[in-house]
């Protein structure tokens, strides 16, 4: 039983992944193939919501790394936004700000998304 | 060596054979006493002389039964070694007779004379005719045991108590019956008794003869070689041994041998006879039932091609492991039943991964061609619908056969293999005419389809298990190579207390720490977490052991020696792997402890004095960017060493347990409890964590790989401080060798991979 989901909402031109639940070893995949979902439909503007994500271990933070370099080349992002201050924490420690876009709140990050676009 | 067994038989067969010999000689011994008196002996010798030939030539069918029993041959071959024996009588009938005899039988000569004794009482004249007797009684004796000994073995086929005591009542009537005749001089008339007992031989002997159960299980050809070696048999017995009174018609080959049997022993010559007639009478029912029997042959052979097949599959069914040779019997199964004229089997892949089986194996047919002719996916789905057998009676009528004349496919069994509810594939066998298949063969086919799925099924699971068992002993020796690549020993440092342990979720884990000697006053150490479990972790750790060990001598600074791990592992990591580290130098002499940090978790600091932190500096992850990003991203934390400073050195396997109600040990939890037991030893601290830690998670095991080093400062010597527990650099020694058995305490308990 996985207490993990992904879901797929989109705003204007960025798909936005809801993650819910823990993101650790066995769920990882989950989360591997929505990204690739959005490799394979060419949206390369991800935007990856935590809000109600409540933990994630390094295998999970692995699948954030397995793609931000793909999508980038494309001329896309895998920006991470609104997340809990524990799991932000782990980001942090790993020191993942330095290489992601880490928004506090969405729309902050969609912002971004935008900023470059035009 | 020789058992006692063997030693008692053949000690056995020594005596059975000396009491033969004593009859030979004994019966040669009676006829010269005979020729000499020129009279028979007196009543009490003869009884005697019968005494000994009844004794003699029983242990001559003794002898010859068990020798019979020992080398048991076929009919054919039972019939053929019969022929050439009684040829060979014959033939040795018929010299012995030529020996001494005068050169033609002149007009008005007394045949007395010619045979050489006594035509009414049988006493020799000359002692030619005593040897003469003699060699063909002995001839005839043993051709009559021989015969009766083999055919016995025919006879009782199949046997039940009721043939078996037939046949054994036959035995003692002609043994009866014979000795009978023990006081009836030669030539004379058989009494009324003497007949009757004759007949109830007689009567024996046909019921006997029509014991014929080994005819059914031959095939046609053996049928016919057995008939004619039987009729052969038969010719030769008529012809040359011949029987009854009037055997010098009958005798033709040998004429007078009868004579001097009869006057060799009245009752060998009768029980000789007797024998004669029940061989004449058994090959002439074999001759006749095999006639009858020829036409059902095919019939036959075909059920005993099925239980054959069957009994085959069912063979491979415990024995086969090799699937090639599986897929062979299973295809083979129903051209050997007799069932169909081509077979072959298709299989879906152990994975399943395929939506339809595909051909792995044809018997008298090429699967490929089959593969354009047969429309396998349509069968199949309609035999994995139907769960039984699809008969297609006209294949080539059916839209889903594309068959020409020349692939012999007239019509079509579909048979699934079911094992475990699952359907595996399926089992087609042809014939080349239309309306091929009976339902009896269909039925065989599905069942040996049942069978074939049973042994797939089977061999499968073993292969399975062998696997598993092959996957848990590499494993094992894999978590022991692991073991060894984590520090043996602590390193003994004076002034420095040191307390590790770890412990890997699964067999092999992704947590390291070791320690170097850099110098004599220099400590290299590091705690590492590569991300993820199991193997693919436990190679990068392994892989970190070697940057380590070779790295940290040549850039001991913490910027330098994670600089370089990080370029050393950028091309063997996967993308979405990282190593995170913390690794430290203590120097001794500088009193300082130099930490840096990648991603790691921070470690904890406590002074004597009290004040716990984490020391947090900057650095990410091994192998998150491959440029000088990385480079930038690092923060040396330089602690100058106070006599008690206390330091835990861990992975997040520590922080990021969970209890049962999902709660997380947490950091603060960890410097709490080190903020307690400041005052103990290295080892004692660390105890103290592990037992708060599993004292937190109650019942639950750990979830994750986990690593704990302590460190603890007490002062060069000299320096040492007032405060805390005294002489605890003179137990160091101890603390090491009691830190030594931790790895093991708590790796003694390795969680169950969750599911």
């Amino acid at each position: 039983m996985s207490n993990f989901s992904v879901g797929f909402r989109t705003t204007g031109n960025v798909q936005i992944l809801d993650l819910r639940g823990e993101l650790d070893a066995h769920t990882a995949a989950e989360l591997e193939a929505a990204i690739q979902k959005c490799q394979r439909e060419q949206e390369f503007r991800v935007l990856v919501n935590g809000s109600n994500l409540a933990y994630i271990s390094s295998a999970g933070l692995g699948v954030f790394m397995a793609f931000i370099e793909e999508f980038r080349d494309r001329g896309g992002d895998i920006k991470i936004a609104a997340l809990q201050p524990k799991v932000y924490n782990v980001f942090d420690l790993l020191g993942f700000p330095m290489l992601f876009d880490i928004e506090a709140s969405e729309h902050e990050a969609i912002r971004k998304f935008d900023t470059v676009a035009r | 060596m020789i058992s006692l067994a063997s030693l008692r038989s053949s000690a056995r067969s020594v005596l059975l054979g000396l009491a033969f010999a004593t009859s030979v000689i004994v019966a040669f011994g009676f006829h010269v006493l005979a020729w000499t008196s020129g009279g028979m002996p007196d009543t009490l010798l003869r009884v005697l002389f019968h005494l000994v030939m009844l004794v003699g030539y029983g242990a001559l069918w003794i002898v010859a039964v068990e020798h019979a029993e020992r080398n048991r041959h076929g009919p054919a071959r039972t019939f053929w070694a019969l022929t050439l024996f009684a040829l060979g009588a014959t033939v040795a009938s018929v010299l012995t007779l030529l020996v001494a005899r005068p050169p033609a039988a002149p007009e008005g000569v007394d045949p007395e004379l010619l045979l050489g004794f006594d035509l009414d009482s049988g006493t020799p004249i000359v002692l030619a005719a005593v040897f003469k007797m003699n060699a063909l009684g002995l001839v005839k004796g043993i051709f009559a045991v021989v015969l009766l000994a083999r055919l016995r073995l025919l006879v009782l086929v199949k046997r039940t108590r009721t043939s078996q005591r037939n046949w054994n009542l036959m035995l003692t009537m002609m043994a009866v019956s014979a000795i009978a005749t023990a006081f009836t001089s030669a030539g004379s008339d058989t009494d009324r008794w003497q007949t009757v007992l004759l007949i109830a031989a007689l009567v024996l002997m046909v019921v006997n003869s029509f014991r014929l159960s080994w005819i059914v299980s031959l095939s046609f050809r053996q049928k016919m070689t057995a008939a004619g070696l039987s009729l052969l048999l038969l010719l030769v017995l008529v012809a040359g041994l011949g029987v009854g009174a009037d055997a010098v018609a009958a005798g033709a080959f040998a004429p007078g041998s009868h004579a001097y049997l009869e006057h060799f022993s009245y009752p060998l010559s009768s029980f000789f006879e007797q024998s004669i007639l029940f061989g004449i009478l058994y090959c002439s029912t074999t001759i006749l039932s095999l006639l009858f029997h020829l036409p059902t042959t095919g019939d036959f052979q075909q059920r005993a091609g099925e239980r054959a097949a069957m009994h085959s599959l069912a063979h491979q069914v415990g024995d086969v492991f090799d699937a090639a040779r599986l897929h062979e019997a299973i295809s083979r199964s129903p051209v050997d039943a007799g069932c169909a004229h081509a077979a072959w089997l298709t299989l879906h892949d152990e994975e399943a991964t395929s939506l339809h089986p595909r051909p792995v194996h044809g018997h008298g047919v090429d699967v490929i061609r089959m593969e354009h002719v047969v429309d396998h996916d349509a069968l199949y789905d309609q035999v994995a619908a139907d769960r039984k057998p699809v008969v297609l009676e006209q294949a080539v009528a059916d839209h889903r056969i594309k068959a020409l004349p020349g692939d012999g496919i007239g019509s079509l069994v579909a048979a699934p293999l079911i094992a475990r509810d699952r359907v595996l594939g399926v089992l087609f066998a042809s014939k080349n005419v239309a309306l091929g298949f009976e339902r009896d063969e269909v039925e065989t086919i599905a069942l040996l389809a049942a069978q074939g799925a049973l042994a797939i099924e089977n061999s499968r699971l073993f292969k399975q298990q062998v696997e598993r068992e092959r996957l848990a002993r590499e494993l094992s020796i894999a978590r022991e190579v692991q073991r060894r690549l984590l520090p043996q020993n602590l390193p003994d440092v004076p002034g420095v207390g040191l307390a590790a342990a770890w412990a890997s979720a699964h067999e092999v884990g992704g947590d390291y720490y070791d320690f170097v000697r850099l110098d004599e006053h220099r400590l290299g150490l590091i705690v590492a977490d590569v991300s993820g479990k199991g193997t693919s972790a436990a190679f990068y750790m392994a892989e970190m052991q070697g940057i380590f060990q070779s790295a940290s001598r040549l850039a001991p600074s913490p910027t330098e020696f994670l600089t370089h791990a990080n370029l050393a592992l950028a091309d063997s990591l996967e993308r979405n792997v990282f190593i995170t580290c913390i690794y430290g130098v203590l120097d001794t002499r500088e009193e300082t402890l130099v930490l840096g940090r990648a991603g790691h978790c921070p470690a904890a600091s406590v002074h004597l004095a009290g004040g716990a932190t984490f020391l947090r500096s900057g650095g990410m992850g091994l192998g998150l960017d491959r440029s000088d990003l990385f480079r930038r991203s690092l923060t040396e934390s330089r602690i100058r060493l106070q006599p008690g400073d206390v330091f835990a050195l861990y992975t997040d396997g520590v922080v990021e347990s969970r209890n049962a109600s999902q709660e997380e040990f947490g950091y603060d939890r960890l410097l709490a409890v080190l903020e307690r037991n400041r005052h103990e030893d290295a080892h004692d601290i660390h105890d103290a964590v592990l037992k708060e830690l599993s004292g937190f998670l109650g019942d639950k095991d750990y979830d994750d790989d986990m690593t704990l080093v302590v460190l603890k400062w007490h002062g060069i010597t000299g320096s040492r401080p007032t405060t805390g527990r005294t002489g605890r650099k003179d137990r160091s020694g101890e603390v090491f060798s009691g830190a030594q058995s931790e790895p093991h305490a708590l790796t003694a308990t390795p969680t169950a991979p969750p599911r």
